[in-house]
């Protein structure tokens, strides 16, 4: 059993390498994508919120594989040159558009949670609405989006598996060639890539919990 | 007092919510009023009468339908790119205090005044705890909202209006969400500032503070002014009979 776990941790550390590349700049561009849709679907511009939340319920209301079929076989199909994605790239694209909807979704209802009279209060000192976002309701929203941020990232970390399907090396398809050589030690295999999973998420739950407690629950007016 | 142009020129406002499926409702009829330099304006009327639009129009928090608010001068209805300028001279006090969650008492008073008036920190940290003495409560300028009574909560909120340098104030039933023993202390404070030259509109459940700090009080029913005077002649020998039956009512 340890030559099997010797000979197969090598490539299951590339394949976990290659999973936290691709959840850490899906993560981050996902994240940012996801707080300026989210913002600006608190606003009151019909203009801008209709688009915005077609965006959001076409990407949540279909499966990922879809989105990761399009961007890595249609897009290319139709031959225009920049629409011609490595499976990378093409990885990248689809779970960070993926990630943005999930991510608005929790930055608008953090945003939303904030009381109106916050709002109010700020305003009538004379703050510009951009100055009120940043000063009074933005640091408020942030304490009760950490919470749910840690989650949706746990769930795109574990959900980068399925871009292997496109031929992505990552850490649940280094364990499927590892059981192709070791036949017979399944669980062994299995086993072990899970607990590398465990090894990364782990953490992560820990951080958000960490964050939320540092920067403590939101104090609401009694 | 009278023959200087008022701070506060209300003419003829007009605001209607419309909500789908519900009858319009006329928040504010024709209504008219004027704030003098000094003076205190106490609006009173039985709940749902308008008062808070009315106090939420001057400020711009609430928009009307027709009417003109001229603040020191400036139309406020047409001076749109101006609300925020506008809004900086015009303090509010809210029934709910509406402190910033997060932010001590003395952040609570210089984070508006660095960012609105871009006074350096050190001058509104000196400014804040100058304020913070005043309404009585200086020794609590690391204390969050959370962590202070009601009544502590809304002397914060009422320093902070003040370091703005108001022009007017506005209070919205300041004392109407405290306990019983803290509404006289902020009553006082109130009157202080009253007797100080600030000029004070106030929405106010309280005939006492009504009575003994108004310079006049306008009575309010179903959006409209229905009666105004000086308290005397509206507390003592009103002449319409939706006074009486209010004033009957809550004293
Ligand atoms: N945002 C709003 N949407 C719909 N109706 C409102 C809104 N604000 C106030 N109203 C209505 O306008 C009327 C006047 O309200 P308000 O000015 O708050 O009265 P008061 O402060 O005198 O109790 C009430 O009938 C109230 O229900
Ligand atoms: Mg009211």
């Amino acid at each position: 059993m340890f030559d099997v776990i010797s000979s197969t941790l090598p490539f299951l550390l590339d394949g976990l390498w290659m999973t936290f590349k691709i959840s850490l700049i899906t993560i981050f561009l996902g994240s940012l994508i996801g707080v300026v849709v989210g913002m600006l679907r608190t606003l009151d511009y019909a203009v801008i919120t209709y688009p915005l939340a077609a965006y959001i319920h076409a990407l949540r209301g279909t499966p990922f594989l879809i989105h990761l079929y399009l961007v890595y076989f249609m897009l290319p199909a139709t031959g225009i040159s920049w629409l011609q994605f490595e499976a990378f790239p093409a990885a990248v694209i689809a779970l960070s558009l993926y990630t943005s909807t999930y991510v608005a979704e929790i930055v608008r209802a953090a945003i939303e949670a904030v009381p109106s009279g916050q709002t109010e209060a700020a305003r009538s000192t004379g703050m510009t609405a951009l100055q009120c976002m940043w000063h009074v309701v933005l640091p408020q929203a942030v304490k009760m989006m950490i919470p749910p941020m840690g989650g949706v990232y746990v769930i795109i970390i574990k959900g980068t598996s399925i871009v292997s399907v496109i031929g992505i090396a990552e850490l649940v398809r280094a364990g499927e060639h590892a059981t192709q050589r070791h036949p017979k030690e399944l669980m062994v295999i299995y086993g072990m890539t899970a607990l590398l999973y465990f090894a990364y998420c782990y953490p992560v739950l820990r951080i958000a919990r960490w964050a939320e407690t540092k920067f403590g629950s939101v104090r609401l007016p009694s | 007092m009278t023959n200087e142009t008022p701070i506060v020129v209300v003419k003829d406002i007009c605001k209607t919510f419309n909500i789908p499926g519900r009858p319009p409702v006329h928040a504010l009829r024709n209504v008219s009023n004027h704030v003098a330099k000094g003076e205190v304006l106490v609006v009173i009327g039985p709940s749902g009468s308008g008062k808070s639009t009315f106090l939420r129009a001057l400020n711009g928090l609430e928009t009307i339908d027709s009417g003109s608010i001229v603040i020191d001068g400036v139309e406020l209805t047409a001076a749109k790119a101006n609300l925020n300028l506008l809004r900086q001279g015009v303090g509010m006090v809210f029934q709910h205090f509406n402190l910033f969650q997060h932010k001590t008492a003395l952040e609570n008073l210089t984070m508006p005044q660095t960012v609105v008036l871009k006074r350096s920190q050190s001058e509104a940290d000196e400014i804040g705890r100058r304020l913070l003495d005043r309404v009585g409560i200086g020794d609590k300028d690391d204390s969050y909202p959370s962590e202070l009574s009601g009544g502590q909560q809304q002397r914060v909120a009422i320093a902070r209006s003040l370091a703005m340098n108001p022009k007017v104030m506005l209070f919205d039933e300041a004392t109407s969400a405290l306990d019983p023993e803290t509404v006289g202390g902020v009553l006082d404070l109130m009157k202080e500032l009253a007797t100080e030259g600030t000029t004070m509109v106030v929405v106010t459940h309280e005939m006492g503070f009504a009575r003994e700090a108004a310079d006049r009080v306008t009575f309010m029913d179903g959006g409209e002014i229905i009666e105004e005077g000086t308290p005397d002649t509206v507390f003592d020998d009103p002449r319409h009979e939706r006074t009486r039956s209010f004033l009957s009512q809550i004293i």
